[in-house]
């Protein structure tokens, strides 16, 4: 395998924590959001902050015994935690109701079932056994996908709120997942590159993946609404075509696993 | 006593050492003794973020504070293995992500049933089975406090013993998330003090028993916890745990140094 470039010491020494004191949530009153923004918004805070089931799902695998791995995984889920808090305080600053968050309505059980995407811990950790350690390259390759899309939907949102206070905000939540992207990328990169069956079982995990990660929690309509508003028209096609082509240029994927991804953000859970 | 989570996550920080005197442990270095149980404690530290998938394949209501709590203790557990790793790097002794790799390679099969065990349990005993977690969690937490503190007595090295003092510092707030949580679940269920007593009496173990060899299990206890101050400050946490809701009488620190033959 390819020598690792990312440095996840300097990465965690660098973590990027709350950015509450940059948000200039009084601007929002004389130039307030869309509703379409803002909900849209209100769904990023939601997936952003969904990486503690997203954590289960991974380290019941041997995802877990990679050290290097699980210590990049812990300032990645600061730092989203971070980024999710930055989007609910913009989402209360428009006049919404911020969901997923202390005090708002959710039956655990409802929940839970929502944030496995329908294969729990235990059908996970079977899986696991099976795959070995390919399915590291497995769990990269669903980050580094999963990373493309929300930077999408980043893009696409600064270009519809045309909001200076918002634009100065998704710069600094863009740049903060930069790093994300650059480690999920190489890793990915690397790990498909040096082994088929990272390849296979990734572009098996591809299709059967409900994207964006943590959207069952979200609910049919709105995850829809959100691809829709990233994804749909002229804008949308461009950013499409563009995810389709970065998945397919991962070595050992191609144009059949890029295309799988697209007819499972198209029509929700892929059969 | 309610667990103030916004305030909680709003002041989680990486433990700092830069403004302490590493270099000191050139002229004054730990005894080899030390070196082990540091090298075991920086491992539990690391490996904090694995028990992450067993609390989570359990159900849980306000799942937004417990995931809250948890994405900032992972962070605060790591860094306390990254500042306890400056300290070993102060006497040569590395210890990387490839090192750390091997020693979960050790764990085998035990290991890997463990989320399948848990989570098969969990959904058997439904919400109750969370108050077993999360006293876990409080007993883990109070043992590492009580661990930090014995070395910190026994080693008399002023640099670690601040070192120590912040680290201990922090695991006092996650005894506060713990037994607010396990207080709460505790007491709302006589099923639920049952199943922790029962789980707590049968399974419980000292931190790191899983990831460490019982030999080195063996030289913690002894380093920390034999003799009358070590027997005295493991019956403290013993008296935390079984002063929680239904769990009255509890001796599970004491127990499993009896257990292993760590002398009184
Ligand atoms: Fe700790
Ligand atoms: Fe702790």
């Amino acid at each position: 395998m390819e020598p690792a470039a990312f440095d996840v010491r300097e990465f965690a020494r660098t973590a990027q924590g709350s950015l509450r004191d940059d948000l200039d949530l009084t601007r929002y009153a004389a130039a307030p959001l869309r509703g379409d923004v803002v909900r849209v918004l209100d769904a990023l805070a939601v997936l952003e902050g969904a990486t503690m089931a997203h954590l289960r799902n991974v380290l019941v695998t041997p995802t877990h015994k990679d050290a290097r791995v699980t210590a990049f995984l812990v300032t990645w889920a600061y730092e989203k935690f971070w980024i999710a808090d930055a989007l609910r305080a913009i989402v209360a600053a428009n006049g919404g109701a911020p969901r997923g968050w202390s005090g708002a309505a959710s039956d655990a059980g409802t929940h839970r079932r929502a944030a496995s995407a329908g294969r729990g811990p235990v059908r996970r950790a079977l899986a696991g056994f099976a795959q070995g350690w390919p399915v590291i390259g497995v769990h990269m390759t669903v980050g580094l996908v999963d990373d493309w899309m929300l930077r999408a939907a980043y893009e696409r949102v600064a270009r519809a709120s045309a909001n200076d206070a918002l634009d100065a905000v998704l710069r600094r939540i863009l740049d903060v997942k930069e790093r994300h992207t650059r480690f999920f990328q190489e890793e990915a990169s690397r790990r498909l590159a040096a082994s088929p069956k990272a390849a296979g079982l990734a572009r098996r995990e591809l299709a059967r993946t409900v994207w964006p990660l943590g959207s069952t929690v979200l609910g049919r309509d709105d995850r829809d609404d959100l691809v829709r508003f990233v994804f749909g028209g002229s804008e949308g096609d461009v950013l499409a075509a563009r995810l389709e082509r970065d998945i397919a240029d991962l070595p050992g994927l191609d144009r059949r696993a890029a295309a799988s991804v697209l007819r499972g953000l198209a029509g929700g859970p892929a059969a | 006593m309610a667990f103030d989570i916004d305030r909680y996550t709003a002041t989680s920080v990486s433990v700092h050492w830069d403004d302490l005197d590493l270099e000191d442990f050139r002229d004054h270095p730990l005894l080899a003794g030390a070196l082990r149980t540091l090298r075991y404690m920086a491992d539990v530290e690391y490996h904090t973020v694995c028990y992450t998938r067993d609390l989570l394949t359990t159900p849980s209501h306000r799942e937004a504070d417990v995931s809250a709590f948890m994405t900032m203790w992972n962070r605060e557990e790591f860094w306390h293995g990254e500042a306890l790793a400056a300290v070993l790097a102060m006497h040569d002794i590395t210890v990387d992500y490839d090192a750390l790799k091997a020693s979960r390679l050790k764990l085998g099969w035990k290991d890997r049933l463990d989320p399948i065990k848990q989570s098969v349990l969990g959904s058997l005993v439904g919400s109750d089975f969370v108050a077993v977690h999360m006293t876990w969690g409080a007993a883990n937490e109070w043992s590492a406090i009580t661990a930090y503190q014995r070395m910190a007595e026994l080693e008399e090295h002023p640099v670690l013993a601040e070192l120590l003092r912040r680290i201990a510092k922090q695991e006092a707030r996650h005894v506060a998330f713990y037994t607010s949580q396990a207080r709460d679940r505790l007491a709302a269920s006589t099923k639920a003090q049952k199943i922790t007593r029962f789980a707590l009496s049968r399974f419980w173990a000292p931190v790191g028993s899983s990831i460490n060899s019982t030999d080195d299990v063996r030289h913690v206890m002894t380093h920390l916890m034999s003799g009358p101050e070590g027997r005295r400050a493991a019956r403290k946490v013993d008296d935390s745990i079984s002063g929680m809701p239904g769990l009255d009488g509890l001796t599970i620190v004491q127990d499993a140094l009896d257990g292993l033959g760590i002398p009184a």
